[in-house]
């Protein structure tokens, strides 16, 4: 989440409704001016509580920079002040504004709810915006996420819809994905993502090739390893391989992420920002997809099994100065 | 109704020793037939028998030691139980090459995998149904319209059925859960009366598909007949049970819990301890419907349903669900034992399992 950029559009925003109708350049130079000092132009408790967040997210990003020369006790300890550092941010931010969307949505996920605990308290949470700020609208544009405003909502429901299929509730998962898809067409979140892993869970081949239709046949990571899985569920072997050979190639690192995957922390508030193509790609996309493969219990050794796949990710691994595990001992 | 491999044996020596009696003399047919009971259990090579026939008494004895001995056997019994399992298959495979029992259980061993295995089945299966079927078509043209002609003709069927049947539960286990649901289609068009009671495997690919109208169609349609007893057996309401709490109607998967709570036996203690049983490899094994049995062993079965997710223990998002609300029903002395029990049988796998799980 961008957070600076969304304060820097809602700053802006909320001044212009103060100076009446602005030229789209007006607007531009009024932008900019904003962007040189954000604070100058906090003038609600709304604003101050979303700037706090803000500030707290990019805390955040900058207390992670350390973690890789943590070890696994260190990395907890860090985690743990980490997130009672910006449950309190939050707090202070509700205290301002009591529906600050994101500050109740970084307070939940922080709280580290049990997925299924989560559900119900991102179902409440959604309830409750939708009576404080009403329903998510697509608007005059076409797309909700062009109203600022909006974002912390969908923010929600896209968190909602990774939960439901995190819990095994992908009929939810699907129908909260097809209503964000709706709702705003250009999908920044990534419900598309989500959508994708869920389809070939339920083995839905029509509604896969439709949203792969919809990506223009483009794929990244969580498409190609979810048509690999789709095809490998439906038992349409050499469509599988086709779609593994394809992960391996296009997705950096993807056959090594598939057997031996990292861990990745909770999404604070949402899915990571990632190079297309990159290695975080590949590790999100199986990051999200392993409860998938955990329930295809014989998907990780086949791909080891088709030629090139394990040669692969050695080669990556190797290429990297990655660490190997043996998977027989983890 | 499962299959019972003790009782299949019986009928198949009952059937052709029938058909060895004098039918002109019914008084000495009947009075010979009276020795039967006591010549199958102590007597049984004076009794005629095919070669099929000696076959399968040798697969009902090795699916009595694998299938229902080797879960309570220690160790080193288990050991003895395996090999002399394996041999009895051997030997069955040796007298009668189209031994299709004995074929899939010892291809269910010597697979390594699931995915080995559900190709080994796939591969299997046209032959299978078409030798079955011819077999059970030419006891139909030949014999009289009675119910022993009627009951060879089914048993001829069996074999074939108990393939698809393990097809269909191993396509479940693979995650393949449409081709779950195909192959118990197909299995119940070849049997209307699903006496493999394949309709429960469906049930759970439905649920794992979250597909509501495809398993009311399966248990309220114009099949709704087959089977001899109400939808309440323990799959179906944990079908229903999984499919309520995976749209998150809590209120819908209390009232199933409670429904299972009221018919069996001991169930809240089944469903904290969540027992995982190795798949019958003669056949799911043969319970009384409604004992406690009925329900571990479905819950076996669902574990497909119960572990999926994501959850900080590793249980699986419904397993922990279902564990917690049913520890409610307890009292505390009795979670007390469910709980040394659990981490006993933790410690005993730790030290038998030390080059890691799978």
């Amino acid at each position: 989440m961008n957070a600076r950029d969304e304060l820097i559009r809602r700053l802006a925003i909320k001044r212009r409704r103060q100076l009446g109708s602005l030229s789209t350049e007006a607007f531009e130079e009024l932008e900019l001016a904003v962007r040189e000092n954000p604070s100058a132009f906090v003038e609600d408790a709304e604003e101050e509580a979303f700037a706090l967040v803000a500030q707290a997210l990019a805390r955040l990003d900058e207390s992670r920079h350390d973690d890789d020369l943590l070890d696994d006790e260190q990395f907890m300890q860090a985690r743990a002040q980490r997130l009672a550092r910006l449950e309190a941010t939050c707090a202070q931010a509700l205290s301002l504004d009591e529906n600050c969307g994101d500050a109740l949505l970084l307070q939940l996920l922080a709280a580290d709810h049990s997925p299924d605990e989560l559900v119900g308290r991102l179902l409440d949470l959604d309830a409750r915006l939708e009576e404080a700020c009403g329903p998510l609208a697509t608007g005059a544009t076409g797309d909700a996420w062009a109203d600022v405003f909006s974002r912390p909502h969908l923010r929600v429901r896209a968190a909602l819809a990774r939960t439901c299929a995190d819990t095994a509730r992908f009929g939810m998962a699907r129908s909260i994905c097809e209503d964000l898809l709706t709702l705003a067409p250009f999908d920044h979140l990534g419900a598309r993502l989500t959508l994708a892993l869920t389809l070939a869970r339920l083995e839905d081949e029509d509604g896969f090739e439709w949203l792969d239709v919809r990506e223009g046949r483009k794929g990244n990571a969580w498409f190609h390893l979810s048509r690999a899985l789709l095809m490998y569920k439906l038992g349409r072997m050499p469509a599988a391989r086709r779609a593994l050979n394809g992960y391996d190639r296009l997705c950096t690192g993807g056959a090594y992420i598939l057997l031996q995957p990292i861990f990745v922390d909770t999404y604070l508030p949402d899915r990571p920002a990632f190079e297309p193509g990159s290695f975080l790609e590949a590790t999100l996309a199986a990051h999200e997809a392993e409860p998938i493969i955990v329930d295809t219990p014989d998907f990780t050794w086949w791909a080891s099994e088709q030629p090139g796949f394990y040669t692969s990710a050695i080669g990556y691994c190797e290429r990297n100065g990655l660490d190997w595990r043996d998977p027989n001992a983890m | 109704m499962a299959f019972d491999p003790q009782r299949e044996d019986y009928q198949r020596l009952g059937l052709r020793f029938a058909r060895s009696l004098d039918t002109s003399n019914p008084a000495e047919a009947t009075r010979a037939f009276a020795t039967f009971g006591r010549r199958f259990a102590r007597e049984r090579d004076t009794l005629p028998q095919s070669d099929g026939d000696r076959a399968f008494h040798l697969v009902a004895t090795a699916a009595k030691h694998i299938d229902y001995e080797l879960p309570f056997a220690t160790d080193e019994e288990a050991e003895n139980l395996i090999q002399h399992g394996h041999a009895l298959l051997d030997e069955a495979l040796q007298l009668d090459a189209r031994c299709y029992d004995a074929m899939r259980m010892k291809a269910a061993a010597d697979n390594p995998s699931f995915e080995a295995f559900f190709s080994f089945l796939t591969e299997g299966a046209e032959e299978v149904r078409r030798t079955c079927v011819e077999q059970r078509d030419h006891i139909l043209a030949n014999g009289e319209s009675d119910e022993r002609t009627l009951l060879a003709a089914d048993i001829a069927l069996r074999p074939y059925l108990r393939w698809i049947a393990t097809q269909a539960e191993q396509a479940l286990i693979c995650g393949r859960n449409r081709e779950a649901v195909r192959l118990t289609q197909v299995g119940l068009e070849a049997d209307p009366h699903d006496s493999a009671d394949m309709r429960f495997t469906a049930a759970l690919a439905y649920a794992k598909l979250e597909d509501e109208q495809g398993l009311d169609a399966l248990l309220l349609g114009p099949t709704a007949t087959r089977g001899t007893r109400p939808a309440n057996d323990p799959w179906t309401l944990l079908a229903r049970l999984a499919l309520a709490h995976k749209r998150y109607d809590l209120r819908a998967a209390s009232d199933l819990l409670a429904e299972l709570i009221r018919t069996y036996p001991h169930a809240a203690e089944s469903l904290v301890r969540q027992i995982e049983l190795p798949e019958g490899v003669f056949a799911r094994l043969s319970v009384r419907p409604y004992s406690e049995d009925e329900l571990v062993l479905a819950l076996s079965e669902a574990t497909v349903l119960l572990q999926e997710g994501r959850d900080p223990e590793g249980r699986g998002v419904l397993g922990v669900w279902l564990a917690g609300q049913a520890a409610q029903t307890l009292p505390r002395a009795v979670l007390q034992m469910l709980a040394e029990q659990a981490e006993a049988n933790a410690r005993a796998m730790g030290s038998s399992n030390q080059d890691g799980p799978r």
